[in-house]
């Protein structure tokens, strides 16, 4: 009976389906994870480990994230979307909150496993542990300068599930125990790290060295000045360091910036390679690679990697640029006004002749000459040169008549008188034009971390300039800083003169020249765009005088050139005008008006509870021995 | 493996077919079928089947059929719109049949979860389309844009009408629901990109009748049947074709004139400021409009092209010899743009359904699917190449023109150049093609076994393979300023940045499946059981390839140029045991209970399986001697049967909460970009932290209960249900237990939450005759909303985060913004206004300007002074469409509409504020509050519908979520409309063709809606209309069968 083999054949399709086991069928291994033992043992794949814990080091100003380092009135944002923080007036309590436990839980989880694990070399262990240490301790760095004291873990942690997590709870240290723990971890590993000039993108001697003399510094800074604003802290010393430990802060600070000036973490110098443009050279020594001696510490970008960013992409000059953006940062006029001449003088930048006539330049950048080579180092101004090309900035005509056409595209042509039938352009193709976004808002582009090749400004291609976390001149403005607080400003005029020279400036300074507001004012000039503004104006509690929620009158961004509390809470700019009257000497000369973006129209309060940023409600909630910072 | 078993039953599969059947002892039976209605006459393409077999054929024009069989069956003459019969053979060789019209249709039959049943035994909440509806709907190229308003309680939302764009269609507003194909589990795609001409029925489970469908089932199910041929029919050969042109049916519309254009800008600055940088003479120039850069420009009338053409034309082959039945169809399908013929959507597609007896008892089938499709458009800059020319509709100015010196040669360099039309196309800007090539082959091979009545066995295997290839080219590009003065075109913009990228993807899919099914009646009562093996695995594989080429013309990419590459590869497995057992005596009452075991990789292996049990009953009163006394001979009410049912679903999709190996420990490599120490790049890994093991599938129940009724002589059918859906299990972190944040992680998710779904539905239909027109009309409604229950021991901070946060027991999709009670008439109104409107003491406010109620009545306006004003859904709560059909002689006539409520739209953006991101300015705003002199700020105000302009400032006190902007919409569509004409069969048959039928048709033709006047169709979702609309089409078809 033939039917019979169908009945088999289909039992047997039936029994198919069903024999091969169902876990068996639905385990499909991952393409993508790897077990414990598979990474702890083969230290290549450590190394996969570390990277990601290097990436996720927490930067407060990043390039990755433009508007991080450039905020605080140094400049203008112009990006739509950003206009409102020039609009409010002021920050939030919450604002740099950071509380990243997850972070440090794994940091914590690195090394205990790197500790138990038995395959690996002790060599390639300690490095690893060192590693691991550091960046640790650069976190609990980062929490303390935003946060204050804070829960000082150092173990994973982990919940039994038993309903009853009070076993968890840790209070938050003081604040200057947790700067004591970065100033010795740097100690206990800076031997377990390479004292090699060559490595940049990985801890070594010199970048645990760095972080300790930075931390010391703060400590030493919140110590010394926190004392002018007793409210400004806790009793339980969460907030808040005694006076009487500055001195023990300063002294750890020279020593370890001492340690890497003597070359005993590996030969860092400043960067001088290029000698015939002192701009130029200090422009390059954030994007040259190639044995630069100045750098110490870096998050490091490669081109075809996966790994590059945006920074020139988003804010190069926005005419004829690579693509169709750029232009974001826009440094203030208050900053460029900062530098000094090349002798070393606060002057304000000559517009008006002393019986109060606009004076008129022959070239667009002709204002500017004579200056503290960082300006240009650091801005673009009008008329200066990008990737080879002239940045085309200025805001209008100025007529015959003194009266001012302008327009509101980029490079628009008009019918002027004297022009005739024919159109002449009224507006630079890099703006400044009120409101437009990607163009000089406030008359200026920024320079310092923009990437010079060719591509780097293309959304498909993008930069690999290396982003600048330690380098040699902070070594030396800290040391100087540290030196002058304990009283040796003869040492502090040595180390800050070779930062000064080395941007053109050819008068030096003597140790009595050394005052507290000369070393706000050198960190303000050599670190623009760094990230590092804010945390200074903290330390020293300057930043509520600075901000004082008081607009700035026109008159006053040429006035109290260096001084410490000079008012930054709105940001101002500086237009070029060319004088169009055909045939006339003078025409096609530039004057200059300062002006204020519209989009500016709050003025910044910092507030004494924004020295020390709000821990959120929920932590707060989920850990009652947490006390609140003051002020808020 | 099962893996490795496919090629065993494939193999089986050949073995089964390659046996010769064999014979047994048959008598000729012929005979006529003729219609018993009003419709009299000899009745063409009658089924004609041997009961309880495969076996049967269908009658010719002339009503007549000839069959052989044994002499001791059973025929079944059975055709859409007549009552089944059967007749005894009993030795006859002559048996002619008169059929009754059934206009109830209760015995047509619906695919349901895995098999079909009888319409009149159904006893879930169960919605049909048959091809008879599909054919006649020409809204789109893809299966879902034709579905609106026909199907009750499925909510239909196309918000984008692009070419080969879909339309997003949801059951009871339940979520994204599960596709089954022919039996086999499918994704949207394959489903959306049949082609409409090959499917025979649309079945929407929407209730526990889904529960067979087991752990995706959750969101409801969707089953299409596609067609097959008829044994013992002569074949035949259907040709449908048709073409048609589209419209936007609306877009904003923006100021086309440069003046008003600027005189907005000086309004808006004296508004702000009190003075204008535009002098009035300037001003005059644009007024004028003739001097270089004073003109004005057209985009929108730039970039639309209009009746952009869309043909499809289908061919299939169906019929049958005694022993098999085939259908092959082959479809080509157009699609274009409304911005050109370099924006397509191409797709062809094929089926072949081929069944065979091989004897009596076994009968096997193939089906074949397969398409390829072609998106084809230029590569600009963004993700989506459709964005940018739309956009330039709403960002440039009209002042600005896409050429230097209007030579097209030059590109002009308006400063923001990406969204210049000049540069979208493919000489300019470059390319962008996604290929699509599916392939999928079903298996399946049924045996009747023999010894026991009843007893069914049947296999079927699938596979499924597409595969996609993308390719983007965005080339470097130059933008000029032309220099009148020396006549030369310099370049001042443009980018220098090409962007080359390709990537491909594979899906392998495999299904297994072994059903055992017994049905048997015993006297009045009736069994059915149904036992289902399945097992589904599919992966997913692909890469991604981005390069920088140093050229915009050759097409390949080359290793050195490479910047980017991506792979990944991913499975999924699951499996289902499966059982049903259905009830029914006397057709009076019934009983269907299912249950599923499923397993899915995606958990815990301990958490793996779970259960879905199901059950139903009905009820057919009329079927009580009780109720048929009462009723008499009166045929007030034929037929009333209530049902209920209840079932537990499942779903193993809980989005980004819970991913496949979250229950494992381990570091996931490739997390993020690689590290770079001294120029190397080293690939990042990271710990996958803590596991999530205790969770597992969400448990949807639902509940429904509903009546189908026929009144009237069966002209009157009427369907309600209520339904009632509750989701237990949903994630949540318990946070009774409040752990500190320094341990460094949360505590994981576990099945805690709850929400429900719930609302009702109801369809009408009456069909009827007057003389020779027969009509008839039909109507749905449902409404279905959201709400959420409970969460785990919920906490608030204080009464007011209480009131605003929680969710508890309440609606979804709830917008909060202010209300507002008016608008500032005049100065004074606002100096002596007493409450603090804006924050800032009233002082940015100017006449036209909103007010806002205080509503906590602390003197100033703020966030606490919101409530809920409306939906922030766009899938809307409540859908209806209703239909009308007329045939009259060789004329038929088909109208359908569709419409929706219960969502919002939030005018925002470029709707909301004037200039938005310096772009033009939307025509709504032409009706303003204004001086009277624009340059002088104290003169009169002159009152307008919209707050006085300022220049793009979005963040302006009027400019606030408030019920002024957020509209809650509704809309009625014409969706189908349809005249056709057949040709008499006297004059075809001469040149031997069956049928032959000319249509004019159109969709989306007209609506009324209360968004018309922002310029955007009610279906957009996006805030400021910027979605690719709706097309309205009108099409030109014939049919045609040979």
């Amino acid at each position: 009976m033939k039917i019979h083999i169908y009945i088999y054949l289909l039992l047997v399709t039936g029994i198919l389906i069903s024999c091969s086991s169902d876990s068996e069928f639905l385990d499909r291994p991952p393409s993508n994870i790897l077990t414990q033992s598979q990474v702890f043992n083969d230290p290549d794949i450590v190394l996969a480990v570390v990277a990601d814990l290097y990436n996720r080091y927490n930067d407060f100003g990043t390039i990755t994230n433009w508007p991080s380092i450039a905020d605080f009135n140094v400049a203008f944002w112009s990006e739509a979307g950003q206009y409102g923080h020039f609009e409010d007036g002021g920050w939030g309590y919450g604002s740099w909150a950071t509380w990243d436990y997850g972070y440090i839980r794994e940091l914590n989880l690195f090394l205990q496993r790197l500790e138990e694990s038995t395959e690996l070399d002790e060599g390639v262990k300690s490095r690893f542990a060192a590693e691991g240490r550091f960046l640790r301790a650069s976190y609990y760095f980062e929490l303390v300068k935003r946060m204050g004291g804070v829960p000082l873990i150092l173990e994973p942690l982990t919940y039994d599930f038993s309903g009853d997590p009070i076993y968890l709870r840790y209070p938050r240290a003081k604040e200057s125990e947790i700067y004591d723990f970065v100033i010795s971890e740097a100690e206990a590993i800076k031997d377990m790290l390479p004292a090699d000039a060559g490595t940049k993108g990985r801890a070594t001697k010199a970048a645990a060295l760095a972080m300790e003399a930075r931390a010391a510094l703060y400590a030493g800074s919140i110590a010394k000045y926190g004392a002018t604003t007793p409210q400004v802290s806790l009793s339980g010393g969460e907030v808040g360091i005694p006076v009487a430990m500055a001195p023990g802060y300063y002294n750890t600070a020279l020593t370890a910036a001492q340690a890497i000036i003597n070359g005993d973490a590996g030969n860092y110098a400043l960067y001088t390679k290029i000698t015939g443009d002192l701009s130029t050279n200090f422009a390059s020594l954030f994007y040259d690679k190639s044995n630069n001696q100045e750098v110490i510490f870096v998050e490091d970008f490669k081109l075809k990697s996966g790994k590059v960013h945006g920074f020139t992409q988003v804010n190069q000059p926005r005419f004829n640029a690579e693509e169709e953006e750029g232009g974001r940062i826009n440094p203030s006029l208050n900053l460029v006004e900062s530098f000094e001449t090349l002798d070393g003088q606060y002057a304000p930048l000559p517009i008006r002749d002393a019986s109060g006539n606009l004076i008129e330049y022959e070239q667009a950048d002709g204002l500017f000459a004579g200056r503290d080579a960082r300006l240009e180092g650091t801005v673009i101004v009008p008329g200066s040169l990008f990737k080879g090309r002239p940045v085309d900035i200025f805001g209008g005509l100025q007529l015959a008549d003194g009266s001012i056409v302008s327009g509101d595209s980029r490079g628009q042509e008009k019918q002027v008188p004297g022009s005739g039938d024919s159109q002449v352009q009224v507006v630079g193709f890099d703006g400044p034009i009120d409101r437009l976004e990607f163009t000089a808002q406030t008359g200026f582009y920024i320079r310092k971390y923009q990437d010079p090749k060719a591509g780097s400004g293309e959304r498909g291609t993008g930069s690999d300039v290396w982003f600048v976390r330690y380098r040699y001149a902070e070594v030396l403005l800290n040391a100087a800083e540290a030196a002058f607080e304990l009283g040796q400003p003869a040492v502090a005029a040595e180390y800050m003169n070779q930062v000064r020279s080395r941007a053109g400036i050819t008068v030096p300074l003597t140790a009595g020249d050394v005052t507290f507001a000369k070393i706000v004012h050198e960190r303000y000039v050599e670190f623009a765009f760094e990230g590092l503004y804010f945390f200074d104006l903290k330390r020293w509690r300057l930043a509520d005088k600075v901000f004082d929620g008081v607009p700035i009158s026109p008159e006053e961004i040429t006035q109290n050139i260096g001084s410490p509390t000079k008012r930054e809470t709105q940001v101002y700019g500086l237009y070029p005008y060319k004088i169009y009257n055909p045939g006339a000497a003078g025409n096609g000369y530039f004057t200059y008006r300062i002006v204020k973006p519209s989009a500016v129209t709050g003025a910044d309060r910092f507030q004494l509870g924004n020295y020390y940023s709000e821990i959120g409600q929920g932590i707060l909630n989920n850990n009652p021995l947490l006390v609140r910072n003051p002020n808020q | 493996m099962l893996k490795q078993s496919a090629p065993i039953l494939l193999g089986l599969f050949l073995l089964l077919v390659s046996q010769q059947t064999y014979a047994q002892e048959r008598i000729e039976v012929s005979g006529s079928v003729t219609s018993g209605g009003n419709l009299s006459g000899s009745l063409p393409f009658i089924n004609v089947l041997v009961k309880d077999s495969n076996r049967g054929t269908t009658t010719d024009f002339d009503g007549n059929y000839t069959i052989s069989v044994d002499t001791d069956a059973i025929l079944v003459f059975s055709y859409v719109g007549f009552k089944t019969k059967e007749v005894p053979v009993d030795g006859q060789t002559g048996i002619n049949v008169v059929l009754e019209e059934d206009t109830a249709e209760l015995d047509e039959v619906v695919v349901t979860g895995y098999s079909s049943q009888e319409k009149k035994s159904i006893t879930g909440a169960i919605s049909t389309v048959t091809a008879d509806d599909l054919e006649k709907t020409h809204g789109g190229s893809t299966v879902s844009s034709g579905l609106a308003g026909t199907i009750p309680g499925v909510s239909f939302r196309m918000p984008d009408g692009r070419p080969g764009a879909s339309a997003s269609i949801q059951i009871r507003n339940m979520g994204n629901p599960l596709y089954v194909i022919d039996g086999i589990q499918q994704d949207q795609g394959q489903f959306n990109n049949l082609s409409p001409n090959d499917i025979a029925s649309i079945t929407v489970l929407k209730d526990a009748s889904a529960a067979i469908y087991g752990v995706r089932a959750a969101n409801g199910v969707v089953v299409v049947t596609t067609k097959r041929g008829k044994k013992g029919t002569r074949s035949t050969v259907n040709i449908n074709a048709y073409t048609g042109w589209q419209n936007w049916t609306s877009f904003p519309s923006v100021v086309n004139d440069s003046y008003q254009y600027q005189l907005g800008v000086v309004e808006a600055q004296v508004n702000e400021t009190g003075t204008s940088t535009i002098s009035p003479e300037e001003l005059e120039k644009y007024r004028i409009g003739t001097e270089n850069g004073y003109q004005s420009f057209d985009w929108k009338d730039f970039i639309i092209k209009k009746n952009a053409p869309l043909t499809n034309i289908n061919v299939a082959a169906t019929g049958g010899s005694e022993n098999i039945n085939y259908y092959l169809s082959f479809t080509q399908l157009s699609q274009q743009a409304v911005l050109g013929d370099e924006w397509t959507f191409k797709r062809s597609n094929i089926q072949s359904n081929v069944d065979a007896n091989i004897t009596d008892n076994l009968q096997v089938g193939v089906q074949i699917n397969g398409r390829i499709e072609r998106r084809s458009n230029p590569g600009i800059p963004g993700a989506d190449d459709y964005f940018l020319p739309r956009f330039a509709i709403l960002r440039n100015r009209p002042f600005e023109r896409p050429y230097a010196n209007d030579n097209p040669e030059y590109l002009a360099d308006i400063g923001h150049n990406e969204t210049n039309w000049g540069l979208h196309n493919f000489k300019v800007g470059g390319y962008a093609q996604t290929d699509w090539r599916v392939l999928q082959t079903n298996f399946s091979a049924e045996y009747n076994i023999p010894f026991v009545d009843g007893l069914k066995i049947k296999g079927m295997y699938s596979y499924y393979i597409a595969d996609r290839v993308t390719d983007g080219h965005e080339y470097t590009y130059d933008a000029f300023t032309y220099d009148a003065e020396n006549d030369t075109y310099n370049r001042t913009g443009g980018s220098t940045n090409p962007w080359r990228e390709r990537g491909t993807q594979k899906i392998i899919k495999n299904t297994y499946q072994g059903q055992i099914n017994y049905k048997q009646s015993f006297g009045d009562h009736t069994v059915e059981a149904l036992g289902i093996v399945e097992r589904y695995d599919t992966r997913d594989f692909g890469t991604f390839v981005h390069s920088v080429p140093e050229t915009n013309t050759l097409p390949l990419i080359y290793f050195p140029e490479i910047d980017t590459y991506n792979d990944y590869d991913n499975e999924e497995a699951r499996i289902g045991y499966i059982l049903r057992l259905n009830y029914n005596y006397k057709d009076k009452y019934y009983l269907e209970f299912s249950g599923r075991r499923d397993a899915s990789w995606k958990f815990d292996p301990s958490k793996r399986v779970g259960y879905f049990p199901g059950g139903s009953a009905g009820w057919r009163i009329t079927e009580e001697p009780f109720v048929q006394n009462l009723l008499g001979n009166e045929s007030l009410l034929n037929n009333f049967k209530l049902r209920v049912s209840y079932g537990e679903l499942g779903d193993d999709d809980l989005g980004d909460i819970l991913g496949p190996y979250d229950y494992l420990t381990g570091y996931n490599y490739n997390q993020g970009s690689p590290a770079i120490f001294n120029d190397d790049a080293v690939v990042p890994a990271r710990d996958k932290g803590q596991i999530v093991n205790n969770i597992s599938w969400l448990k949807s129940k639902i509940f429904d209960i509903g009546a189908d009724m026929y009144l009237f002589d069966n002209k009157l059918s009427a369907t309600f249900d209520y339904f009632y859906r509750k989701r237990t299990g949903l994630p949540q972190a318990k946070y009774d237990v409040l752990v500190p944040s320094e341990l460094g992680y949360g505590l994981p998710l576990e099945n805690l939450s709850s929400d429900a779904q719930y609302g009702f539905e109801g369809a009408l239909a009456y069909a009827d005759k007057i003389g020779e027109l027969s009509y008839n009309v039909s109507g749905n409604a449902s409404v279905s909303r959201s709400k959420f229950l409970n969460s785990y021991k919920p906490r608030w901070n204080n009464s007011w985060d209480h009131y605003r946060s929680s969710g508890e027991n309440r609606y979804n999709t709830i917008f909060w913004g202010l209300e507002t009670i008016g608008q500032f008439q005049s100065e004074e109104q606002i100096a002596d206004y007493e409450i603090d409107n804006d924050g800032e003491g009233n002082r940015t406010m100017l006449p036209g300007d909103l007010i806002y109620n205080d509503l906590n009545g602390d003197g100033r306006i703020d966030g606490y002074d919101e409530k809920p004003i409306g939906y922030n859904n766009f899938n809307p709560l409540v859908n209806f469409g209703f239909s009308l059909n007329l045939n009259y002689k060789h004329f038929d006539f088909t109208a359908t509409f569709s419409g929706a409520t219960g969502f919002s739209w939030n005018q925002n953006y470029e709707t909301r504020w004037a200039y938005q991101n310096n772009g033009a300015l939307n025509k709504i705003f032409l009706d303003r509050w204004r001086h009277a002199d624009p340059y002088d700020a104290s003169s009169e105000w002159l009152p307008g519908k919209y707050p006085p302009l300022r220049y793009n400032k979005g963040g302006h006190n009027s400019y606030r979520n408030s019920d002024f902007w957020l509209h809650n919409v509704w809309y009625l569509k014409s969706r189908t409309l349809e005249l056709g004409y057949t040709m008499s069969k006297e004059l075809l048959n001469k040149v031997n063709i069956q049928k032959c039928r000319f249509y004019i048709n159109t969709n989306n033709l007209f609506r009324f809606d209360n968004l018309s006047q922002y310029g955007v169709d009610p279906e957009v979702a996006a805030d400021n209309g910027l979605e690719y609309p709706q097309n309205s089409f009108v099409n030109l078809g014939v049919n045609l069968s040979l």
